[in-house]
């Protein structure tokens, strides 16, 4: 089992390096200069000095590694277009939020989702199932821009119930601005789950164990809390790693509309801006966050899994 | 790009069914591994249903207003171009010849929503290809050569799996510079293909412990005959379902990046472009965002169910009561 | 089934459990419900002077040297006192920091208040107005407003120095500190309008020490240190900034605000919504959503304001002919555009020198090429007399709210003419790039505004000469350029007008050459409640005023 982990850890590195290179590359490919602001051309004086400042003279292969090396002392540089503020600042900023809309917007997830899918499951083809199975379709496939826009029309402007938008600041405040927004993006995991949970504890309860646990005389329900229920878990943790990815994606969105200042809207308008060094900060970490989202997924999967310990396709 | 709904189980290639007996008197037909996969898609009332309401959006977008060569069928009779700029019909409400009403610059909904509704999924089916084509590539030389190339690039794969595709599919764009149908759908298929090649690879692997290419592979045959004409086609079916759960994936993503600002350039739309627009319309014409926003959730819908229609079908052994 | 039931009502509970301490907690209060308030009774200023506003941008610096856009400039100028204010009705300059001024020729003498003081004690003193201009010119902050300072004598040169020791030309920067409250400052000419541009916010003072000590973050809540009405209590990026009245302040006892409370919300869809939830006072005037305008223009929260800004379409007289060029001018239906896609009530351009600037008559040509609502005809007969039609052009825009509509009926415009109008959607900087000058080749037409620094044509019309940087249209005219050098030497203002008139013509009249098309001149429109709106206040040159808004109670 340790060596497993290792191993799977010492992968990460290289991948890590390939990413940051890959972002690298992308980005250098962009026109356009950071340094300008204004209809007014930079001049050329002035540009140098900014490039030199900014390491941006020296040949691409000298950049990569200074960025390589920045990104393991956790430097990554100052921002190209607000002179006052290291990406770091500003990821140790923003981050945080956007980590949090994803945290609650999980919660969302895994309250009701899972408990939909469960009943659903319990109590196949009738009206629960129906009803839990149609709403999680239609949270499944409405765009969540769609929902938001929706929310708070209905909720914060007619019914006033909640705010329009903002989000609380610090770490570990909570206010209703948290509603909404996590609401709206969680509605996809929420659906994702319900159908999850639902279809592989049908499939779990057609198991021959199960029939014979049946068979045996045991209460169906133990059978459904020790075996049905647990067993059926594992594809929901799998799942939880792209659906991480996928929530992170919907940050974007939804950080926008709710004018939640987190590290989504930063990173649309560095691209905009042409901010290299925040550009790649961003997004140099969420694939590292992701990476040890997979890892983690990975590891808590060969434990919930005896069978993939030993043997590794 | 949106995960596909739940894959409950690894896929297996489908056995293909022994032929029938025949008994006294009575002809049988022979039954085939598709014609049983289409009977039991048949019994499935909700994949029917979907195949249905999917086949109706198809034609919707792609007859109504014409596509490639081919003159659309409402464009032709009323005469009316869904990008045409009539400043005297501004915000008309719904009507016989304007079904949804119009816009803000006066041009025709129903039309335009059709128009938008063909770009959408000629970017979602064209990069679903590319997708499948990059993927197989890819999948099926890690699959078959297996070993240690395969384990470089599934390991390179494994860690790419979960990178959201958002962020590279915006830096693509930025990069391309301009943002039209091909650049969407180079983006889109660029920062998604690895959950295809995973599959293929998946299958490929199953496969290949088969005895059928076990038995090819004794005879002789060369690596690539025994991919191309027995892997391959056995996994024609998973492909297919594929192709169901990345298309809704992929029409997802482009309305992202459209409601984000990096769509197509107007005056085509898409249907996230409209929607878009439509929810800066919202307080005063609502119809504008629910439409849109309507028709790509009805399509995510119907193409998840066809998927799952289409996987129980294939799959024999998930139907017993 | 008692797990079910289990299980429901664990979800249950957490739902309960989450609603309730989310309503309990954060500072949410929505008393208010819709903003549009019919009678309010306006009894007399409110008890609480809070003003709850939107930027719509994040400031991208807060440093006077740095700061180019509106935001910023906004905020600095609540932080910041600056030499003179302009009037908003008039636009003439106005006392504030300098309580007199006396101009001899070339050199402007400014008279400083003794009252006035940094945030931390010091007096507000010449040398800081030295110090700063110096430093917004040294090539090292490579400031992209430095050129606003190109007025002063040395001072391109040395904005311009770019290798070597570049101490002698800062000591020839012609601004100097007589004695502590005395600045005096030699201009490279006679320039009427130098008094009103002092009143941007490039010319403001910083605090030397603190700049020396901070360096890049001498802007922090934590460092800063101002001389203005308020003071920076709070700035959390992307998310909001507060400023708090200055009690120090010379002129506090006129300031009725005690607090200004800034959210930051960049879509302009939320920013409408949270206004109508009551969530804020007012607006910036950075926007409204073009979908939203017709709905909103009939509330009463409505507000609109002049503005010294044009919009218009450049070309790239390289690749589009001159007969060309006018076909595609007369083409454009301006009227349309005003009223029925942009429809904040602005007017058609008839030349490019907007409505409001001083002179404005004498100035206008009422160009031939403009006329409000398009004459296709004509525009077709140029089309066709053209040698070198180009029938597939570009027209570019940035990615901004508005544009894109305007865009696509100029499109159906041209259209008419027979030519095939792409319409590409950038990215300001990207955008800005591409633009150079010169512009990239696959540049036909581009979209562009130019919102006045000081209330002078002279600072549109230069614009256009042969080396300016924001010139993108390849068009070199040496008439042109000698005319502007002759403005700028010339000191009479009906005089100087004249020359105005001639630059326009030299663009717009019969014989003009038409290198751009200027589609409308601009207005503001903003929200703002009835406890604000009599006060609350965007002048022409995009600033509010904070010291003269009063929240009224109801």
């Amino acid at each position: 089992m340790a060596a497993f982990i290792i191993r799977r850890i010492f992968w990460t590195i290289p991948v890590l390096l390939l990413v940051i290179f890959m972002i690298f590359v992308m980005m250098r490919q962009i026109e356009g200069n950071p340094f300008r602001r204004t209809e007014r051309a930079v001049p050329p004086a002035v540009q140098a000095n900014l490039e030199r400042k900014f390491n941006l003279d020296k040949p691409w292969y000298m950049q990569y590694l200074l960025y390589v090396k920045g990104v393991f002392t956790l430097d990554l540089g100052p921002s190209l277009t607000q002179t006052d503020r290291d990406v770091m600042d500003i990821v140790k900023e923003h981050f945080p939020r956007s980590v949090k809309l994803g945290v609650f917007a999980f919660m969302w997830a895994i309250i009701f989702g899972i408990p939909a899918g469960v009943i659903a499951a319990l109590r196949p083809n009738t009206v629960y199932d129906y009803f839990l199975m149609f709403f999680s379709s239609i949270g499944f496939a409405l765009p969540s821009f769609f929902v938001a826009t929706l929310l708070i029309y209905y909720f914060a402007n007619k019914l006033n119930v909640v705010p329009t938008n903002g989000w609380p600041l610090g770490f570990w405040d909570v206010d209703s601005r948290v509603i909404l927004p996590s609401l709206a993006l969680g509605l996809y995991p929420m659906a994702y789950f319900a159908r999850l949970v639902r279809g592989t504890m049908l499939e779990t309860m057609q198991q021959d164990y199960v029939r014979t646990a049946r068979a045996k005389g045991l209460r169906w329900k133990n059978i459904v809390a020790r075996h049905v229920f647990r067993n059926s878990l594992i594809p929901v943790v799998t799942a939880t790693a792209p659906l991480f990815g996928l929530v992170i994606t919907g940050t974007f969105v939804i950080e926008i509309i709710f004018s939640i200042p987190g590290i989504g809207r930063y990173f649309i308008n560095s691209v905009s801006s042409r901010d290299y060094a925040v550009v790649m900060g961003i997004t140099v970490l969420t694939s590292i966050v992701i990476i040890l989202a997979n890892l983690f997924v990975d590891i808590a999967y060969g434990f919930l899994d005896p069978r993939t310990r030993t043997s590794r396709t | 790009m949106a995960i596909n709904p739940p894959e409950a189980r690894t896929l297996q290639a489908p056995v293909p069914a022994p032929p029938l007996a025949e008994s006294a008197g009575e002809p049988v037909q022979q039954s085939s591994l598709w014609r049983d996969a289409y009977r039991r898609y048949l019994r499935n009332k909700g994949a029917v249903a979907a195949g249905i309401v999917f086949t109706i959006i198809l034609l919707y977008c792609f007859l109504i207003p014409g596509f490639w060569i081919i003159p659309g069928i409402w464009t032709t009779i009323f005469d009316i171009d869904p990008n045409q700029v009539n400043f005297a019909e501004t915000y008309l409400p719904p009507s016989i010849e304007h079904p949804f009403g119009t816009d803000q610059f006066g041009r025709d909904l129903w039309t335009r929503v059709a128009k938008g509704g063909q770009l959408s999924i000629t970017i979602g089916f064209a990069a679903t290809f590319a997708i499948l084509v990059i993927g197989i590539a890819y999948g099926s030389i890690s699959g078959f050569i297996g070993g240690r190339l395969d384990n470089a690039m599934m390991r390179f794969l494994d860690a790419l799996y979960g990178l959201p595709y958002l962020p590279f599919a915006i830096l693509a764009l930025a990069i391309i510079g301009t943002v039209n149908f091909w650049t969407m759908v180079i983006a889109l298929t660029i920062a998604s293909w690895f959950t295809a090649a995973r599959i293929v690879r998946g299958q490929v692997i199953t496969l290949k412990q088969n005895d059928y290419v076990r038995a090819a592979q004794a005879v002789g045959a060369r690596w690539h005959r025994v991919l191309v004409r027995h892997l391959l086609p056995n996994t024609l079916g998973v492909l297919v379902i594929f192709v169901f759960l990345e298309l809704p994936n992929v029409v997802l993503g482009e309305a992202f990046l459209s409601f984000i600002g990096l769509g197509i350039n107007p005056p085509d739309a898409s249907w996230g472009s409209l929607a878009s627009e439509g929810r800066e319309a919202y307080r005063t014409h609502p119809l504008d965002l629910w439409i849109p926003c309507l028709f790509i959730a009805a399509l995510v819908l119907c193409a998840n169910f066809i998927a799952d229609g289409l996987r129980d079908a294939l799959d024999p052994r998930t139907k017993e009561t | 089934m008692r797990r079910k039931t289990w299980l429901m009502l664990v979800a249950a509970l957490i739902a309960v459990f989450t609603l309730a301490a989310a309503g309990c907690g954060g500072d949410d209060d929505d008393d208010a419900g819709q903003a549009d308030t019919g009678t309010t009774d306006t009894g007399g200023p409110a008890a609480e002077q809070v003003l709850r506003i939107a930027w719509g941008a994040e400031p991208p610096s807060l440093d006077p040297g740095k700061a180019t856009d509106t935001t910023s400039s906004n905020v600095i100028l609540a932080l910041m006192d600056p030499l003179v204010k302009l009037n908003p009705d008039t636009l003439e300059p106005e006392a504030s920091l300098a309580e007199s001024w006396e101009v001899d020729g070339p050199t402007v003498t400014f008279n400083l208040r003794d009252d006035a003081t940094w945030t931390n004690g010091d007096p507000v003193t010449a040398q800081d107005f030295v110090y700063s201009w110096k430093r917004t010119l040294s090539p090292e902050l490579a400031a992209d407003y430095a050129y606003q300072l190109y007025g002063v004598k040395g001072a391109a040169e040395y904005n311009g120095c770019t290798k070597g020791d570049c101490s002698k030309l800062a000591d020839a920067v012609a601004v100097t500190a007589v004695d502590d409250h005395t600045l005096q400052v030699e201009l490279t000419s006679e320039q009427p309008w130098f008094l009103g541009q002092v009143s941007h916010h490039s010319f403001l003072p910083v605090h030397q020490a603190t700049v020396e000590e901070f360096g890049d973050n001498w802007t922090d809540p934590a460092n800063i240190v101002t001389n203005g009405p308020f003071m920076l209590e709070s700035w959390d990026h992307e998310a909001s900034i507060n400023l708090v009245k200055n009690p120090d302040f010379r002129d506090a006892e006129n300031v009725t605000l005690e607090r200004i409370e800034g959210s930051i919300i960049v879509d302009g869809v939320t920013r409408v919504q949270a206004f109508e939830a009551g969530e804020v006072d007012a607006l910036d005037g950075l926007g409204l959503p073009p979908e939203e305008i017709d709905r909103l223009k009939t509330e009463p929260y409505y507000e609109l304001y002049p503005a010294l800004g044009n919009y218009y379409y450049g070309f790239n007289v390289e690749n589009i002919g001159l007969d060309q060029r006018k076909a595609m001018s007369l083409a454009i239906n301006r009227k349309i555009i005003t009223d029925q896609i942009d429809k904040t009530g602005r007017s058609q351009a008839t030349g490019f020198t907007p409505e409001g600037i001083k002179g404005f008559d004498v100035i206008n040509p009422n160009s031939p090429w403009l006329p409000p609502e398009g004459d296709m005809e004509q525009a077709q007969t140029f089309m066709d007399q053209e040698p070198n039609p180009k029938t597939d052009i570009n027209l570019f825009h940035n990615d901004a709210p508005g544009h894109k509509e305007i865009a696509v009926a100029v499109q159906s415009m041209w259209q008419e003419l027979g030519i095939e109008t792409t319409i590409k959607a950038q990215e300001w900087a990207q955008y800005l790039e591409f633009l150079g000058p010169p512009p990239n080749k696959a540049v036909d037409a581009y979209r562009l505004g130019w919102i006045y620094d000081f209330p002078d044509a002279i600072n549109g019309l230069e614009l256009f000469t042969c080396d300016s940087g924001n010139n993108n249209t390849n068009w070199c005219n040496e008439e042109f350029d000698g005319l502007v050098e002759e403005a700028k030497q010339t000191v009479d203002d009906e005089a100087r007008y004249e020359i105005y008139r001639q630059l326009e013509g030299v663009m717009f009249d019969e014989d003009g050459e038409v290198p751009l098309s200027p589609i409308m001149w601009y207005t503001y429109n903003n929200l703002e409640t009835d406890a604000v709106r009599d006060t609350f206040f965007i002048s022409p040159l995009d600033q509010i005023d904070f010291t003269k808004v009063v929240v009224q109670g109801g």
